[in-house]
């Protein structure tokens, strides 16, 4: 879904794709066979819903049962809704009983607002709609069902299902389902080709750009002020799942699904020097497979229960690589001489997501043992592996690149597959899962039970060597004379170490000067892996008939490969209680402390990874050895490794204030402390309060209303650092010796971290959100009215030392904040629903929608896209922003539906 | 300090697996006859005896009205395989014949399995009730799941009554919804400025979280959080050749899944995000301020700018090009 330069949203271009598809469902209706019902059961699998903006549950205006008795509550106190009014069943002369309903309509006003925050999730439009149908049938005789439903015909958010089957027996779903994800309505390309993996320049522009900085800033500025378009994807799932009664205690199930996924969005692609020059925003062609198949049985007889399930999934970019021509005059980086000499970076190629394959087994077993202790035992065990084999590119697209200090032996050439270490990524990940359980009851009071979980990602992937095996080195030791050609060895493979980056516009590559063998170069990537294990125990104490006391205890242990942690346990305590039968209201409340520590916090743990690895650390007086010892200060912790103590306070009450009128009431305390982290994520705060209140005096009307506030806060902290560390250099923490290096490199308040320098900020969240609703029967008509408000705030503040982390002239403009970024969402959806006729009704239509956007990354954006740093015209932009980001709307549509009891 | 690993993974994973193999086989051996549908407990509603559903039709109408549309009333009528699901009310309801001596007395309660409030009924025996024949298959692991342990009755979510939604013959006409009325504070993420399309209808609750029960944490229906994503976020699945540690380990280290103020369900906006675990020298430790917007005052800085590091490190997820490893192809 990426639209052309002159197209307002092209997807409407699919339309007659849609509605191939809704042609197909209805043929498929007829058959009988074709697409159906949701995928997923509450258990396995995702799909578990057909509905769409406007249909987001069975159609909800149908008027209310009046024959229904009072509403009564469920047993924690909320009031059951009152039913709809049973549809009305005919029968066919074949015995098939059938009811149903078609609605269809026009939609008109600001329905075709093309905004894309409007737009994101749904495909709302002017004109015709069949907005929804659904059709139920069963034969007494066979016991025989078909259900049919479907909404949004022709739409890009349009659902259809059929299942069918024998009740108790066997059935059929079969689904269609179609997911518009817009991501904005603001773009301005360069490039024809959108939505392609070749992005052409459009005319006036130049591959590679001219000299002047200043004539391409005014082609860029002049193309993207052309046309805007949309940028977006659609999601369309069609699947099949058949569920059988093989025997009176045995199940199975097979389900097949295939998600074409297919558009473009924002992406982002970067040249030059160290990979900072130039940023510009591109658009990521998506053209996705997504096939997935799952096959299952399930079992329950006597004291056991188990499920098998299998499953095998793949995933196909059709669109393996994106090749883009780029408008600007590139400079080759140090080091590095092109052919021409000038403008030879005229494009670049990005490897866009591989394809992949996913397997998975899964064996879930129960064992009631009602003579010992009233128990149970499961066992859960599951290996899967995620499979990745995509067939690697050249460094670069540019021919005829050279470094300074390297030949290229024959084949070697960096825009061949020769300078690549192998060629293909032959990358695996397998997973293990054991989980068991054992539940005993020592009294009828008391349950206890415990618990032990081990789960594992184990990257089989080989590490990639960055290393071009088909050159040399031409030393230019100055302690041999003449010049010797070498390579470096590591892992067994010789050759020139260190990556060709962003398509040779930056170089990354040791250059082979023995005077100077320094570089902090990722030169192998790193198979990260993990393992989890938990143990724990939990008690649940009955108090009396109506109320509980639990209480868990758990100790989580991560083990992680190649992390600056090799391992971290959180032990975890938590007390519940439930009380069902305080007055008329249920309580519950819980408090969990969680304390999470870890063994040594290494700054190192990467060392192997990186050119440090190829040279030893030189140990010379003024021998610069930041490469080597320069890592992130010490008292930084990354967020999923720190110490953390956090608790936890959850409170729930449901209260009938009168027999017509529940509340609810909850909220949460939330707090994270880091007691180890000086810098990194130094603590979070969270808390929410939440109301509702359900009021249904008869079953003519019912009203609702809610209201929930959230608080957030994440501080954290870190200290700008720079500069080079040399063997002998004199620091406030002494004299840089071999030994120390790395210590006084990564000490704050050492030279590379002063404490002048150091910084913190927190990013405060507020919302607000409120609904309330009606539904009325007045006379004959029904009446729907939902209204709701959000509004979101952050903020996010900054302190500083003025002269340290920020200079004084760039401190006046800093500031201690950025802009409030806010979002605030207005909604009111209105339905009048009057019969005509024994089996034809009207329903008059009307919604209110108005967003308010403002999110400082795009402050100033949509003006000008060429972003210059301050270094006048001519230039090099600091970025080329083409996504005018996110913007407001309001929209009022209106329209009339005619629903058709069938 | 270190914790040696007590067991094995696939030792004990071989020993759970043979015992499993080894329980169901001497299960279908020894015990051939299913629980599933069995007959409730002797003794239920105080030793009453079944009268079939014509009786109680006779004086619920308005509820078989309604019933007659639900999925229960398809097993129950058109082909019952158990005795059970021939009682039909009674198959949930438990024997009628005390029931019909003082129905309407409330002293009476006891004559029936009610599954309200009012009635009174235990929500254990409300439950067992259900469970009678929804053992196993989703609700495997419902016995102390959380929502098991915090005493929540099948009828909290569910009204086999009538048809409210279009599966799960649920309370409320979608799952979504049924699931808000006690967890609210999710409902108020779903209505922030990036969420998932929940309150577009399509997707649900379930489509991550199994509410009968889980062996993993926040009831997930994987075994792991990026497991999860992974159901519908295919192409993030890699493995890559170049991959990302917090992103191969756990997707919520940087998303919040439920709703975000930020762009991208972030957890906190860029570059902060990104700073919260990059503090090597150079620009990933600058502090990035108000005054390097455009129009800012200072001189504009890309990390502020649209989607931040992303304009450079595009490919954040993983890369596979030979020279990703900063992620930048």
């Amino acid at each position: 879904m990426a639209g052309q330069p002159g197209d307002r949203l092209n997807m409407k271009s699919n339309v007659r794709t849609s509605l191939c598809a809704f042609a197909f469902c209805l043929g498929a209706v007829l058959a009988p066979t074709g697409l159906g019902a949701p995928l997923a059961d509450s258990a396995v699998g995702v799909g578990t819903v057909l509905g769409n903006a406007l249909n987001p549950a069975p159609d909800r205006t149908r008027p209310l049962d009046t024959e229904w008795a009072v509403a009564k509550h469920t047993p924690s106190g909320q009031l059951f809704r009152l039913p709809f009014a049973a549809p009305d069943s005919r029968q066919t002369a074949g015995g098939w009983e059938f009811s149903g309903q078609l609605e269809f309509g026009y939609i008109g006003g600001d329905a075709d607002e093309q905004n894309a925050r409007y737009q994101m999730y749904q495909d709302i439009d002017h004109g015709a709609y069949l907005n929804n149908f659904n059709l139920q049938l069963r034969r007494p005789k066979g016991g025989y069902t078909i259900e049919l439903m479907g909404g949004g015909a022709g739409r890009h958010d349009q659902y259809y299902g059929l299942q069918f089957g024998r009740a108790n027996s066997w059935k059929v779903k079969l689904f269609f389902s179609e997911i518009p994800h817009v991501f904005t309505d603001r773009y301005r390309t360069l490039w024809s080709g959108v939505g392609t993996g070749n992005l052409i320049l459009l005319p006036g522009l130049t591959p590679g750009g001219a000299a002047s900085n200043a004539t391409n800033n005014a082609e860029v500025a002049a193309t993207a002020a052309q046309e805007r378009m949309t940028l977006g994807l659609t999601r369309k799932k069609s699947g099949v799942r058949v569920d059988l009664d093989l025997t009176r205690s045995w199940k199975g199930y097979l389900s097949y699904s295939l998600e074409k996924r297919k558009g473009a969005r924002p992406f982002g692609v970067v040249w030059g020097n160290s990979g900072g020059t130039a940023p510009m925003e591109i658009p990521e062609p998506i053209d996705y497979d997504t096939e997935d198949l799952l096959a299952g049985v399930l079992h329950v007889g006597g004291l056991n229960a188990f499920n098998l399930r299998l499953s095998a999934s793949r995933f196909v970019n059709k669109i393996d690589t994106l090749t883009l021509q780029e408008p600007y005059r590139i400079a080759p980086p140090g080091g590095v001489t092109t052919v021409p000499a000038a403008g030879a970076f005229t494009q670049g190629r990005i490897d866009l997501t591989p394809s992949n394959d996913a397997y998975n087994i899964r064996a879930e077993y129960t064992r009631s043992m009602p003579e010992f202790f009233r128990g149970y035992f499961t066992a859960v065990v599951s290996a899967g592996s995620w499979r990745q084999d995509d067939n690697l590119i050249p460094y670069t697209t540019i021919p005829n690149l050279t470094l300074a200090n390297v030949t290229l032996l024959p084949g070697g050439g960096w825009d061949t597959l020769g300078a690549l270490s192998r060629r293909s990524t032959h990358a695996a990940i397998d997973t293990r899962l054991v989980d068991l359980t054992l539940s005993l009851n020592p009294t009828s009071a008391l349950n206890v039970k415990g618990k032990a979980r081990f789960y594992e990602t184990d990257n089989k992937t080989d590490p990639f060597l960055v290393v071009n095996p088909n050159a040399v080195y031409l030393d230019a030791d100055s302690g041999t004379p003449g010049n010797q050609s070498r390579g470096l060895t590591l892992d067994g493979v010789t050759g020139v170490w260190g990556r060709l980056i962003n398509d040779g516009s930056g170089q990354n590559i040791l250059m082979g000067s023995n005077s100077n063998p320094a570089g902090n170069l990722p030169v192998k990537s790193t198979p990260y892996s993990g393992k989890q294990q938990d143990f724990g125990a939990t008690a649940d104490y009955r108090l009396n008939k109506v109320s509980s006391l639990n209480a868990a205890v758990g100790r989580e242990i991560n083990h992680r490969e190649h992390r600056e942690r090799d391992q971290t346990w959180e032990d975890k305590f938590k007390l519940g209680y439930a009380n069902r039968g305080l007055g008329d209201s249920t309580v519950r409340v819980s408090y969990e402390f969680d304390r999470r520590r870890g063994d040594a916090y290494l700054t190192s743990s990467y060392n192997e990874y990186f050119s440090s690895a190829l040279v030893p650390m030189p140990i010379t007086p003024g021998a610069n050895v930041t490469s080597w010892a320069v890592r992130t200060n010490s008292g930084f912790r990354a967020i999923d490794l720190a110490d953390r103590d956090q608790q936890v306070i959850n409170a729930r009450i449901n209260t009938m204030l009168r027999p017509n009128l529940d509340a609810g009431i909850s909220g949460q305390l939330r707090k994270s402390d880091f007691p180890d982290s000086a810098d990194g994520r130094t603590g979070q705060k969270q808390r929410s309060a939440n109301v509702d209140l359900n009021y249904q005096p008869s079953p003519r009307q019912t009203i609702y209303g809610y209201y929930s506030y959230q608080f957030g806060r994440t501080s954290q902290a870190s200290i700008v650092g720079g500069g080079n560390l040399s063997i002998g250099q004199v620091t406030a923490l002494g004299v840089v010796t071999p030994a120390n290096a790395a210590d006084i490199a990564t000490a704050p308040g050492g030279p590379i971290f002063p404490l002048a320098s150091a910084w913190t900020a927190n990013s405060t969240d507020r919302n607000h959100v409120m609904g309330v609703g009606l539904k009325q029967e007045i006379g004959r008509a029904s009446l729907n009215l939902d209204y709701s408000y959000s509004t979101g705030r952050t903020r996010i503040g900054y302190t500083y030392t003025v002269g340290g982390a920020l200079s004084a002239n760039n401190a006046a403009f800093a500031g201690s904040r950025f802009p409030d970024m806010a979002t605030d969402f207005n909604y009111l959806d209105a339905s009048l629903r009057y019969p005509l006729a024994e089996r034809l009704s009207a329903r008059l239509v009307y919604r209110f929608q108005r967003e308010t956007i403002r999110d400082w990354h795009y402050q100033n954006l949509d003006g000008s896209p060429v972003v210059l740093a301050g270094g006048g015209a001519n230039a090099a932009p600091t970025a080329v922003m083409l996504d005018g980001g996110p913007h407001s709307y309001q929209v009022n549509w209106y329209g009339i539906m005619f629903q058709l009891k069938l | 300090m270190k914790y040696s690993n007590p067991f094995s993974g696939g030792r004990v994973g071989l020993l759970a697996g043979l015992w499993a193999v080894a329980a169901l086989v001497s299960s279908i051996v020894a015990q051939p006859t299913p629980a599933v549908g069995a007959a409730p407990a002797v003794g239920l509603n105080n030793g009453a005896v079944y009268v079939g559903e014509a009786v109680c039709i006779a004086c619920h109408a308005p509820q078989n009205k309604q019933f007659t549309h639900t999925q229960h009333a398809n097993v129950f009528r058109l082909n019952p395989q158990t005795e059970a699901q021939r009682r039909s009310c009674e198959a949930c309801h438990g024997p009628g014949s005390n029931h019909l001596k003082d129905p309407a007395n409330p002293a009476n309660h006891g004559s029936l399995v009610g599954f309200t409030r009012e009635w009174g009924t235990p929500v254990e025996k409300q439950n067992s009730m259900c469970l009678s024949c929804h053992q196993g298959g989703p609700a495997m692991f419902w016995a102390g799941s959380p929502h098991a342990t915090n005493q929540l009755g099948c009828s909290d979510c569910h009204n086999p009554m009538a048809r409210f939604s279009a599966t799960g013959l649920l309370k409320k006409p979608s799952i979504n919804e049924t699931c808000y009325t006690c967890h609210q504070q999710q409902r108020a993420e779903f209505a922030k400025r990036s969420h998932m399309p929940l309150p577009e209808g399509k997707i649900t609750c379930a489509d991550c979280h199994n509410p009968h029960g889980s062996t993993a944490k926040s009831l997930m229906k994987a075994d792991s959080v990026n497991e999860l994503c992974y159901q519908c976020h295919t192409e993030k699945r890699g493995p890559f050749l170049w991959e990302h540690a917090p992103v191969r380990d756990n997707c919520l280290t940087c998303h919040n899944v439920h709703g975000s103020n930020h762009d991208k369900l972030l957890n906190v906006a860029r570059p902060f995000a990104c700073q919260e675990c990059h503090g090597n020298p150079g620009h990933q430790t600058s502090l990035y301020n108000a005054g390097q917007l455009v129009g800012g005052g200072a001189a504009v800085s890309s990390r502020v700018l649209g989607r931040s590091c992303q304009n450079c490190h595009s490919q954040i997820h993983g890369s596979n090009h030979p020279a990703g490893a900063r992620f930048q192809r």
